[in-house]
Order: structure tokens, then C-alpha cells, then sequence
């Protein structure tokens, strides 16, 4: 068959599928996307309406759509409130996800560079215990973990919170596995030259690894930013807690008050929610690639 | 730095002191921090053979023993033949967890699956707008979801009711009528995976559509040459194709919905009447308002033989699929 | 570098271990921590008390310190076998029972049990002594049972009788179907009597036990025993009244719609709660406009006996290295007739001491609490259970809330009431 013929008969093909069942058209297909995506939007706008109603209005049945007059009278409440200082909780939160990461990063990228291109006694057994480690969920260790902190007096500490943290199996799995493409020529010649060690993990490795490192950067970001379990043990006094407890917090001292309530969740939920809309594309890269949630 | 001097002074074996100080520089601190791990596994593996409340003083060694006596096994054997309420309870949230996660799979499977090939079949220009309102959800804390939700949920004034008056429907009480149920589950239960699947699927979502990249387009077009309509071509070329990521989303979305707790804590926690406890919460509840951590221990410990068990399906699912 | 990290981790470990002290042993100056729950009412009572404390003692520093309900206990759990809470511990009478091993008992020259006894009405004052021991002084005299809001508007639009001269139960629930409202669709959107949530459930249950002269403990106080024909009847009735249409049991509950919550709204003419809800609801819900009143139900049979938490109080931890003046600030705020009445009065209670709840300020300002009088005298202590908050909210609630909704029979409740609630004597 001529190459002529072939698109002869693409074309025929395609201009048949055009005229091919309802379900096939671009149409449906954007009818159905878009139906999905009103679905999806629908809570958030509830949210965002609701916060600018009274408390009142929110209670009226059947409930209406847009505010009769929107006031955002419910955001100078909390911002009034001196029991819901936000930029402490949001100081908190950033403490927690800022260190975190940066912990976990280092480590991460330290140990995997390490079993990536270094011989030693042990290491296989080492990297075992790894691999086990990352298999085990953290909810088993949850509760020890408690008993351990409120022995050593950390409960209500933001650095009790952490300690656990700083390594993190899954990322030194993920960074070895970067590390092993990194040619061994690269860095014996910056032996050669006589740099550290060190020096060569700072200055040649780590740019290499800038992708990775920023996925799962984003990634244990957005996690610790959101985490709620563990900081709930954890943080039980007002003043430490993070922002999704003291959103829990703020609804359980509220009740019946509605508005106020969507208008603190506004607060404290879309500020993060954009930036990490921003940051999207590296979120969806690490959800792809490493499976991690 | 001073290069010169430092190649002149050092002999041969110089580069493997300076590699071996490197990796002791790293293991030893490692190790140390590595033992408290391994000590905070240890003692969750023991504790679950005692009955522990921290309430009490118990015996010397960490509380253990004294008050806090060693009962073996009998925390796993009250657990599944039991009468106690605790036990009850236990075999309830293992039930729910149950429901709610082979209830979750497959109403996430054919949402999410069936999105992503449309997204991947429309023209770029609304593309990158649509998946990103989709993937909104997955980056909203499951506290705000969770709140969110139990508005819309509320029996007089909620969007939801409201729309199911408009069509001439009966609103329910979504999250507190402990009589209504569809299929077997209770309309709490539904409740929450509605609000749990809103949340998760633009995470599936956009791992399907990476798969879908994934497949030539050359494949398809042949398909398509050959007279295969859209249907066709996807369960016979594209399907097979992404299968290995199926079968991985399938494991994470099981694993996930084994652990849940956030949005259920806030939603419900585990009203009506334990119809939405599930195991998270039980442990939690447990360990922390009633203070039986050594059954809130065995509790973890079923969870992690289910999650575990899991993923050890998943390998070998997995290994079998690259021995492909 | 990783070094640096590990270092600095231990060091702010210490250092965090360090902060949690706190005691000034020994010497003229004093330091007391002093724990309580939040209630803003509540700890403005205390925040003025504390001042005035201070002022008659220079050398005295008490700082406080306050958590929520919920973490309440699990931080008195964490902090006392670490040996870690307050020198004064806020203590809700009923849980003393739980707690006692690590509380301090009140020395004999501070009171005498006997003392308290004849001091304080018998219901608070029972909390808090447990194997004959006192542990700690009561402030309030928690009462959930018998009073009721009810909403003068809707009552007056229902064509109802206002105030309400009810004889018998039967005439509450009488005028509760007149004040139904329901939404087009049929749900239910105002309840006529809203008894459904937790505290109402289980305090009426056990007030009409006992008021049909039965009782749900066993002779010694070693175990429950609920199953009985009394408690059967009491939750056919409360079941009776339910399907009577005065509430919906599915869209009014602890839940959903709560009593405080409903009332203020709009959502329920008469809602039984204790008083310290008025407080609450006032503070809430601003924008309530209708004319309301508290005002008590009458009994479901005989004499209004009934049976009450004992409730909020001060209590002292064994591990305090000044429990003296601990003890002294105590009574200072509990026994002082002036001071326990200016802490009532802040926090919208009804007092611990007979004296104070007869005065007159107390009249005028709390009128409800005058109203109350009549049966404060017949008020008993609930009994010390196991784990208070577990039997009420967790197992008779639930329970009997399942048997109004119609998923169990009264039979099934009752005898998972008596199985659970005995099975947490282990």
C-alpha cells in the first residue's frame, strides 16, 4: 500500500468516526468532564459562600445558594479572635513542614548517596532493615511513640512532634535509586582532585539530585502541612497545635455557627491550597513516580 | 583547599580512610537513632501482650508489668471471640474497614479511570484547567473535607438534601439515621465514601493519566484503522497496557482506605452508633480516651498483618508482571 | 552535619524537659500551677479569685493554666504517671473515683469529711469522696436533670398555655406534639421536646428509675444492675413519648442538632439540658431573639428523687511540694461563702454550698437556680463509677437512642446497657 493510500484511507477512517455514536463525540466527552467538574467545585463553593453569610442564613431550610448579602463579617471575627492568633498556628505549621522536610531531604539524600556508591561491611543488612522499615506503617508505632514523649516530658512540643521524622526510608529508597545513575567517574575525579568526601556530596551530588529532591520535597510538604493524627496526640495544648487541629478545635467551640466555622476552614485550607496548586505539577510528578500519598 | 600538598601527603589507601570516615561519619549517628526506632517497635510489639493503661503505675520496667499485668495472648483472643464491649467493637471497626475499603475500590476505579481517558482525549487547551480542579481535593486538608462535607450533609440546611428536595426526593439524614442503608451499608457509611472518594480521585486520576501517556499512539491508531471504535480499542489495546499500573493503584487505593481516619474522625467518629467506626479509629479511641494501650497495641497489630498482607500481594502481583 | 542535628535534637529534648518544671521549693515565695478545663465563664471566676488571692498572699504566684474538655483527661492521664500535672487540678467530681490513687487527700485540719458533708449539698459533695476519704471541694452542683428551656414565642403562637402548668409528664409531651413543626418534604423542623442527646437521655433514665423506686446499682456498689423491671418501664415510656411525634429521634441527637444548639436556633420549642447550658447558649448565639425561660419539669413519678454528677471542683496533686497553701487557695475559693458566690455568679452555676444558693444575688441573677431549689435536696450522687463518661455516653445514650430510633427493642437495649456498663468493672 502507497502512502498515499494509507491517508486516503485515515481520512476515510477518521470522517467516519466522526459521524460515529454520541458517546464518542467530543461533546459527550466535554459534557461529562464538565459534570464532573461542577461536582467537584460544588463543595468548595458551598464553602466559600457560606463563610460569607450570617450564621443565621447559613441554618435557613431550604439553604440558599448565594449570600442575600454578603458580609465578611464572619473573617473579622476570627481575625478579632484573640484566642485564634492564625499566623501563630500557620508559624506552627511552617516549623513543622519547613523542618521536616529539610530533615528528611538531608537524610535522605545523605544515606541514599551512601548505600548508592558506597561499599561497607553490613550494608546489605542495613539496607534490609530499611526496606522493612518502609513497610511497616507508622500507625503501629504510633502509640509507643507517645508513651516515649510524654516519659521524656515532649508532649506539647513541636519538637517532640519531629523527632520521629528526621528519616524517612522511603526517601532514601528513592534518592539511592537516583544516586546508582550518577556516574562513578564523576566523582572519582573530584577525588582525584582532592576534594572531601563531603564536599563532593555538597557540591557534586546534590545538584544532580535537584529533581527528585524537589518532588519529594513538595510532596512531604503537603503531607506534613495536612498531617493530623500524629500532631493531635502529640499537641494538646492551644498555643503549639497546627493548623488542622485547631480547625478541628475551632468547630467543636462552635457549634451551631456555621458560617463562622466555612469562614475559619477558608482560612485555614485555601492560603496552602494555592500555593501547592502552584506547585501542582510537582505533586502530580511525585504521586506518578514514587506512589507515595 | 590546598590540592597539591594534600595528593603528595596522602598514600594510596588514603582515599578509603577518607571514604570509610565518610560512611562511619554517617552510619554511626544512623545506628543511634535507627535503635530508638528499633526500641519504639520493640516495645509496640510487647505491649500488646500486656494491659497497659498509663493511667496506671504498673511494675518497674516501663510500666509494664505490676498494674499493668502481662495477659499473653488474651488480648487477641478476646478480640475475635470475645464478648466484651471492646471486643464487639473491635470486630464492628474491622467489619466497617472492610466495607469501606472494597466499597471505596471500585466506585474509585470507575471514576477515576474513565476520567482520565477523557481528559487525555480532549484538545490541550481546557486540559491543564480541567485536571487541575479535579486534583483541587487531594490538596485540601481532610480536616477542611471533612468539615466541608458534614455541611452539606446537615439534614435541614445542607446542599445535598436541598438538591434531593428540588428533584421531589425524600432528604435523609445522612449521617446520624441509623436505620436507612442501600445494598447492605448503612447511608452513613455511603456518606463518607462519597465525601472520602471527592477528596481521593484526582490522585488516581493523574497516575491513570500518566499510564495513558504511556501508550504509544501508534497502537491505537492502528486500532483504529483496522475499524476498532473507541470502546474497543480501550479494553483491547489500552487496558492491557496500564495494567501493571492498575493493579498499583489498586493496592495503594486499598491501603490507603485500610488506614483511613481523618475524615471520618471529624465527620462522624464512628456515629451513628459504630455504623462508620473503623479500625484507625477504634485504635485511637482506645489508646488515647480510654487508655487500654495494650489493646489498642494487638488492635495496630491486626491492622498491620491486613496492610502487610496487602502489600505483600501487591510484590509478587508485581514481580509477576515484570516476569512478564 | 548530621552530627550537628542528632546534637541539637537531644539539647532542645532537654531543654524542652527542663521547661516542664516550674515549683519554687522551699523559701518564702510560692508557685502554684493550676489546671482547668475551658470554659471561659469558668475561668474568668477563677482569673478574678485568683487576683484577689494574690493580693492577701504577696508571696503567693498561682499561674493557670487551661484544656479543652476532650483532652482534659488524656492529658491528666499523660501528666500524672509522669508525675508532671499541676499543683491544683480542676477535677469533675464523678471522675475523682478514677483518680483518687493520685490525688491528695484533704488533711484532716484542712476538713473533716463529716464537715464537708454537712457543709456542701450531698450530690457534689459525694463526688469527690471515695472509700470514705475526701479528695477535694466542689463548686457546683452539676444538675442535668429536670430543667427544661422553653421558648415563650413558639408557645404563645401554638396557642399553648405560658407559662406551661404542667402536673404530670404526660402534659409536657402533650404540649410538645402541639409545637411540632415540620419542612415540606416532612422532615421534621422544629421539635416540640427535644430530649435526645446525651446528657437528657441518660440522667432522666436513671432519675425515673429511681423515682419508680428502683435502683441501678447492686447492694455493695460493686456493679450495675440495670436490667431491671423499673429501668425496662422508663425506657418504654421515654420510647412512647419519642414515637409520639414530639422529636425526631434521627435529626435531633447528640450528633445532629444538640439541644443548646437547636434552642437557640430555632429548632426546638422545649430542650432539656442542665442550666449551665444558658451560659453557653447566650454567648453562642447572640442573634436569639425569641423570649425563653428555664423552668422544671415535673416528675415522672412520686417524689422528684433524682441523680446528679456531683461536678466541677479543685482537687491537689500528691506530688505538689506546697500542698499546704494549695489546699489553702482552696478553700479560700470553694468554702468562702463570698468567694464561692462571685465564682457562681461569673460562670452561670448552680453553687456547691446551700448557703450560696439561697441568697439573693443569686435569686436575681440566676433565677433558675431559685427555681431549683425546691429539688436540690432530693438530688443524689450519681455513684462511683469505673469510667463515668464511658457508662453515659458511651453505652446508655447510644443504646437507648437506638431504641428510639427503632433499630433494637427495649429487651435488647436494656440488657446491652446492663452487659457493657458492668463489663467496665473489670
Amino acid at each position: 500500500m502507497t502512502t498515499q493510500a494509507v491517508s486516503t484511507n485515515t481520512l476515510t477512517r477518521r470522517a467516519k468516526f466522526k459521524r460515529g455514536s454520541f458517546f464518542e463525540s467530543r461533546f459527550f466527552f466535554y459534557l461529562a468532564l464538565t459534570l464532573g467538574l461542577i461536582f467537584t467545585l460544588l463543595p468548595f463553593l458551598m464553602m466559600i459562600f457560606s463563610s460569607l453569610k450570617t450564621n443565621t442564613e447559613v441554618l435557613r431550610v431550604p439553604p440558599t445558594f448565594l449570600p442575600d448579602n454578603p458580609t465578611f463579617s464572619n473573617y473579622l471575627t476570627i481575625f478579632n479572635d484573640p484566642r485564634l492568633p492564625l499566623l501563630r498556628f500557620y508559624a506552627n505549621s511552617a516549623f513543622v513542614a519547613v523542618f521536616n522536610v529539610t530533615a528528611t531531604l538531608f537524610t535522605s539524600a545523605l544515606i541514599g548517596y551512601m548505600f548508592a556508591k558506597f561499599e561497607f561491611p553490613g550494608k546489605r543488612i542495613l539496607f534490609g532493615w530499611f526496606l522493612t522499615l518502609m513497610m511497616i506503617p507508622s500507625h503501629i508505632t504510633m502509640i509507643p511513640s507517645y508513651l516515649i514523649l510524654a516519659k521524656l516530658g515532649l508532649i506539647n512540643s513541636l519538637w517532640g512532634l519531629v523527632i520521629f521524622s528526621a528519616v524517612d526510608a522511603f526517601g532514601i529508597f528513592m534518592l539511592r535509586q537516583f544516586c546508582e545513575t550518577l556516574p562513578n567517574e564523576l566523582l572519582d575525579a573530584a577525588r582525584i582532585d582532592g576534594a572531601s568526601e563531603w564536599q563532593i556530596f555538597i557540591r557534586i551530588v546534590v545538584p544532580q539530585l535537584s529533581a527528585p529532591l524537589a518532588t519529594l520535597g513538595i510532596l512531604g510538604f503537603m503531607g506534613n502541612w495536612n498531617a493530623y493524627l500524629w500532631p493531635m496526640i502529640v499537641l494538646q495544648k492551644v498555643e503549639v497545635r497546627t493548623l488542622p487541629i485547631i480547625l478541628t478545635w475551632y468547630n467543636s467551640t462552635h457549634t451551631g455557627q456555621g458560617a463562622l466555622v466555612m469562614a475559619a476552614t477558608v482560612l485555614i485550607t485555601m492560603p496552602i491550597l494555592l500555593v501547592l496548586v502552584y506547585f501542582q505539577r510537582w505533586i502530580v510528578k511525585g504521586f506518578v513516580t514514587t506512589g507515595l500519598k | 583547599m590546598n590540592l597539591r600538598r594534600k595528593k603528595e601527603k596522602r598514600p594510596k589507601g588514603g582515599l578509603t580512610i577518607a571514604k570509610g570516615r565518610f560512611v562511619l561519619g554517617i552510619t554511626i549517628p544512623l545506628l543511634i537513632y535507627e535503635s530508638l526506632g528499633l526500641f519504639v517497635i520493640g516495645w509496640a510489639l510487647v505491649l500488646m501482650f500486656f494491659n497497659y493503661s498509663s493511667g496506671r503505675l504498673g511494675g518497674p520496667i516501663l510500666g509494664l508489668g505490676g498494674t499493668n499485668p502481662f495477659v499473653g495472648i488474651d488480648n487477641f483472643i478476646e478480640m475475635f471471640s470475645g464478648t466484651s464491649v471492646e471486643a464487639n467493637l473491635f470486630r464492628i471497626s474491622l467489619k466497617n474497614t472492610l466495607i469501606f475499603a472494597f466499597a471505596v475500590l471500585p466506585l474509585n476505579l470507575m471514576i477515576t479511570l474513565p476520567i482520565a481517558y477523557l481528559l487525555e482525549s480532549i484538545g490541550e487547551r481546557f486540559k491543564a484547567f480541567y485536571r487541575t480542579i479535579y486534583f483541587l481535593p487531594v490538596l485540601t486538608s481532610s480536616v477542611g473535607v471533612a468539615l466541608i462535607w458534614l455541611s452539606m450533609y446537615d439534614p435541614q440546611a445542607g446542599w445535598i438534601n436541598a438538591i434531593i428536595r428540588l428533584f421531589g426526593g425524600t432528604p435523609v439524614s445522612w449521617l446520624s439515621d441509623p436505620r436507612a442503608g442501600f445494598a447492605g451499608v448503612s447511608v452513613a457509611m455511603w456518606a463518607v465514601i462519597l465525601a472520602y472518594l471527592w477528596q481521593d480521585y484526582g490522585y488516581n486520576m493523574v497516575i491513570f493519566i500518566a499510564a495513558l501517556q504511556g501508550v504509544p499512539q501508534e497502537l491505537k491508531d492502528t486500532a483504529m484503522i483496522d475499524g476498532a471504535n473507541r470502546w474497543q480499542t480501550f479494553i483491547k489495546i489500552t487496558v492491557p497496557l496500564i495494567r501493571p499500573t492498575m493493579l498499583f493503584v489498586c493496592v495503594m487505593t486499598m491501603l490507603s482506605s485500610f488506614q483511613v481516619f481523618d475524615i471520618i474522625q471529624v465527620m462522624t467518629n464512628g456515629a451513628p452508633g459504630n455504623q462508620t467506626q473503623v479500625l484507625m479509629l477504634d485504635i485511637y479511641k482506645n489508646a488515647f480516651r480510654y487508655q487500654r494501650l495494650g489493646w489498642a497495641a494487638a488492635e495496630s497489630f491486626i491492622l498491620f498483618l491486613l496492610v502487610m498482607g496487602v502489600t505483600i500481594i501487591q510484590m509478587r502481583m508485581l514481580r509477576t508482571e515484570w516476569e512478564y | 552535619m548530621k552530627k550537628i542535628m542528632f546534637v541539637l535534637v537531644i539539647a532542645s529534648m532537654l531543654l524542652a524537659a527542663c521547661g516542664t518544671g516550674g515549683q519554687v521549693a522551699g523559701g518564702e515565695k510560692v508557685t502554684l500551677r493550676f489546671w482547668t478545663h475551658t470554659n471561659n465563664a469558668f475561668n474568668a471566676g477563677y482569673d478574678a479569685l485568683i487576683t484577689a488571692y494574690q493580693a492577701e498572699h504577696p508571696n503567693v504566684t498561682i499561674s493557670r493554666e487551661s484544656f479543652e474538655y476532650d483532652l482534659y483527661l488524656q492529658t491528666l492521664s499523660t501528666a500524672m504517671p509522669a508525675g508532671e500535672e499541676a499543683d491544683i487540678i480542676q477535677l469533675f467530681g464523678t471522675w475523682t473515683s478514677q483518680y483518687y490513687e493520685r490525688l491528695a487527700s484533704v488533711p484532716a485540719d484542712v476538713m473533716s469529711v463529716a464537715q464537708a458533708k454537712k457543709l456542701f449539698y450531698s450530690a457534689p459533695i459525694g463526688g469527690f469522696i471515695v472509700n470514705d476519704k475526701l479528695y477535694g471541694f466542689p463548686q457546683e452542683f452539676n444538675c442535668e436533670y429536670g430543667g427544661v428551656l422553653v421558648n415563650k414565642t413558639m408557645f404563645q403562637a401554638a396557642g399553648l398555655a405560658y407559662p406551661p402548668q404542667w402536673k404530670t409528664m404526660d402534659d409536657v409531651v402533650a404540649d410538645g406534639i402541639k409545637l411540632v413543626q415540620r419542612d415540606d418534604s416532612g422532615m421534621m423542623s422544629v421539635a416540640g421536646f427535644h430530649f435526645t442527646s446525651a446528657d437528657p437521655i441518660a440522667f432522666s433514665f436513671l432519675a425515673g428509675i429511681k423515682q419508680r423506686g428502683g435502683d441501678y446499682w447492686n447492694a455493695d456498689q460493686t456493679g450495675f444492675t440495670f436490667n431491671t423491671p423499673q429501668a425496662k418501664e422508663q425506657i418504654t415510656w421515654m420510647v412512647n413519648a419519642v414515637q409520639s411525634g414530639i422529636v425526631d429521634p434521627m435529626v435531633f441527637n447528640d450528633a445532629t442538632n444538640p439541644v443548646i444548639d437547636a434552642f437557640f436556633t430555632n429548632k426546638a420549642a422545649i430542650g432539656y439540658i442542665g442550666a449551665w447550658a444558658i451560659a453557653e447558649g447566650k454567648t453562642n448565639f447572640p442573634d436569639f431573639a425569641d423570649e425563653w425561660d428555664y423552668i422544671y419539669l415535673p416528675p415522672i413519678q412520686g417524689k422528684p428523687v433524682f441523680v446528679a454528677d456531683s461536678g466541677w471542683g479543685l482537687t491537689v496533686s500528691p506530688n505538689s511540694k506546697n500542698q499546704d497553701v494549695a489546699w489553702d487557695f482552696i478553700k479560700y475559693v470553694t468554702t468562702d461563702s463570698k468567694n464561692a458566690l462571685s465564682w457562681n455568679l461569673a460562670s452561670g452555676t448552680i453553687p456547691a454550698l446551700p448557703e450560696v444558693a439561697k441568697s439573693s444575688e443569686i435569686a436575681t441573677t440566676e433565677p433558675w437556680v431559685a427555681k431549683a431549689l425546691d429539688i436540690l435536696p432530693d438530688g443524689e450522687y450519681l455513684g462511683n463509677m469505673p469510667d463515668r463518661d464511658l457508662v453515659m455516653y458511651s453505652i446508655i445514650y447510644p443504646r437507648i437512642l437506638e431504641a428510639m430510633q427503632g433499630v433494637t427493642s427495649v429487651d435488647e437495649a436494656l440488657a446491652t446497657i446492663d452487659t457493657e456498663a458492668n463489663s467496665t468493672f473489670k
